[in-house]
């Protein structure tokens, strides 16, 4: 049982971070309009961008977190030029084939720049353990997964009021649903969309960062497997919807770290990825509800 | 004479191989209603769409809109510069409320204070009470008729000097239809001046002071809406007689 709620611990922490992956994911799908491969690798931009702040200045986390999500906007702004603003009226296999190449050139410069090896990322948060006494069960929770749940949440809350209460909110959120009919709001289409993906690209930066302090490491090829956990989560949330994407995420985050209970850490994956085939069997539009649109 | 406020001389656009529009001209005077009726496919939405630079003209066409030329301006910018296309279909934000979608309709309008934008929003609730009692409603959850309502107050958020609608009349009820119609000369009414594309040539041709005849990506007859309700040809055409 201790161990079970144990477990449980660890995958709402993981899938917080999970689910801020899909946050970002889902605001580039939705603002852009296509599907992006590149998102590996921003988040390993952003991890990258905050251990060399821990390494070089000092192990301020608000510092690091502003970094990661500089760097990465900025990768994001670079893959937006390259990738989608020529090819915006073109057919979207050329956007999708393009993003492939840029993550696989980012993937092997940064081997180059950064170096092949995996780099530690070790005591920026105090090694404390809390211990609560649960129904006679002793629950261990860490200072690092406390933080970085109370992150995701802060961070997800910000994006929302952005969405929510600001004049580029709405002109973000009028572009994801409808291009054309923007265009004849006045709005700049192309601009608002390299925002759009520069702050979902931002996003990932600081989920990138997430995940060097949560498994203490970062490395040039980290991107590649967490890229197709936000997809996948993403997906589960219907690909746009940011809420669902991020319920998407924490889903799976739990469901990984139950399902090593029974086998062993190494099969994670097959449980997050039978979930995702399972639920679209089931609801093949995700979690989302499309009820009560009528347009 | 009246002031002309949008001028469209030689137009002519081509899809691919396919000639859509040749040699249209136009001219609309401020404070006019001006209808541009034809059958399905005969290029009135490619018009609009021309005027609005969302399609691309062929060299030699030209639109001049408040004395400038904007025949090759980007179409975020034409609409800074007065000029609102309301699209068929509507294509209102779904998942936006109804006072979203009208925040949306305000972002093309950069000079506009919030002191102007709250009384925009009000005169919107003013002509279309429904969306009042609507307005945290998702746009994608009002009825047909509702939703062409809020398309055209989304339109009027960016307080424009001409407003171009596109069959504002496709697919509602003949009693809304009504409505929509009466709205249209409210808005007129206001100062505005309308171009207005329909099939619905009976409806469109009595509320508009002038009207051209698109057929098959030609002008071929223009007067005022009087004068085309009782031409021979239109009717037999248009209106079923």
């Amino acid at each position: 049982m201790e161990y079970i709620l144990n477990q449980l611990i660890n995958g709402i922490c993981q899938g917080s971070i999970y689910a801020l992956m899909a946050i970002g994911y889902s605001v580039i799908v939705g603002v852009v309009g296509m599907v992006t491969f590149t998102y590996g690798e921003i988040m390993m931009i952003g991890a990258f961008s905050s251990y060399y702040i821990f390494t070089g200045l000092s192990n301020n986390l608000p510092l690091a977190i502003l970094g990661a999500f500089a760097g990465s906007f900025i990768i994001g702004s670079i893959v937006y030029k390259l990738c989608y603003e020529r090819f915006f009226n073109a057919p979207r296999h050329i956007s999708l084939l393009c993003t492939i190449g840029i993550s696989m050139l980012i993937k092997n410069l940064a081997q180059i720049v950064f170096g092949p090896d995996t780099k530690p990322v070790l005591n920026v948060i105090d090694n404390t353990t809390f211990t609560l006494n649960l129904f006679g069960a002793n629950l261990n929770i860490r200072l690092l997964q406390i933080v970085v749940i109370v992150l995701v949440i802060v961070f997800a809350v910000a994006l929302t009021l952005f969405f929510n209460k600001t004049k580029w909110g709405v002109m973000l959120r009028a572009v994801s649903q409808n291009k054309d009919a923007s265009y004849l709001m006045g709005i700049s289409v192309k601009r608002t969309a390299l925002l759009g993906n520069c702050i979902g690209c931002g996003f990932g930066g600081i989920a990138g960062i997430l995940l060097a302090l949560y498994y203490g490491s970062v490395s040039a090829t980290m991107g590649a497997s967490y890229s197709t956990k936000a997809f996948a989560a993403s997906v589960l949330g219907g690909l746009v919807d940011i809420r669902f994407s991020a319920l998407g995420g924490l889903c799976i985050g739990i469901i990984e770290n139950m399902g090593i209970i029974f086998t062993s850490a190494t099969f994670r994956d097959v449980f997050a990825f039978a979930f995702l085939i399972l639920i679209l069997i089931i609801r093949p539009q995700g979690f989302v509800s499309k009820k009560g649109a009528r347009v | 004479m009246a002031e002309t406020i949008l001028k469209v001389e030689n137009l002519a656009v081509n899809y691919g191989y396919i000639i859509a529009l040749s040699n249209i001209n136009l001219e609309i005077n401020k404070g006019e209603i001006v209808t541009l009726i034809g059958s399905n496919g005969a290029g009135k939405t490619t018009t609009l769409m021309a005027i609005s630079g969302l399609v691309e003209k062929r060299p030699g066409s030209k639109i001049t809109f408040k004395g400038q030329d904007i025949t090759k301006t980007a179409p975020n910018k034409i609409v800074h510069m007065g000029m609102c296309h309301v699209p068929e279909g509507r294509k209102i934000f779904p998942a936006l409320t109804v006072y979203e979608n009208l925040r949306a309709g305000a972002l093309g309008n950069k000079s506009l204070t919030k002191a102007r934008f709250d009384e925009l929003v009000e005169e919107q609730y003013t002509l279309f009470p429904r969306l009042k009692e609507r307005y945290k409603q998702a746009g994608g959850s009002l009825s047909g008729g509702e939703q062409q309502m809020l398309a055209i107050a989304r339109g009027l958020m960016m307080d424009p000097d001409i407003v171009m609608l596109d069959e504002p009349s496709l697919g509602l009820a003949p009693i809304v239809i009504e409505d929509i119609f009466e709205l249209i000369k409210k808005v007129r009414d206001m100062g505005k001046t309308i171009l207005l594309i329909e099939q619905n040539a009976s409806v469109a041709l009595s509320i508009a002071d002038r009207g051209y005849v698109l057929e098959t990506g030609n002008i071929t007859l223009q007067g005022t809406g009087q004068e085309l309700l009782v031409n021979p040809e239109v009717k037999k055409a248009y209106l079923g007689a």
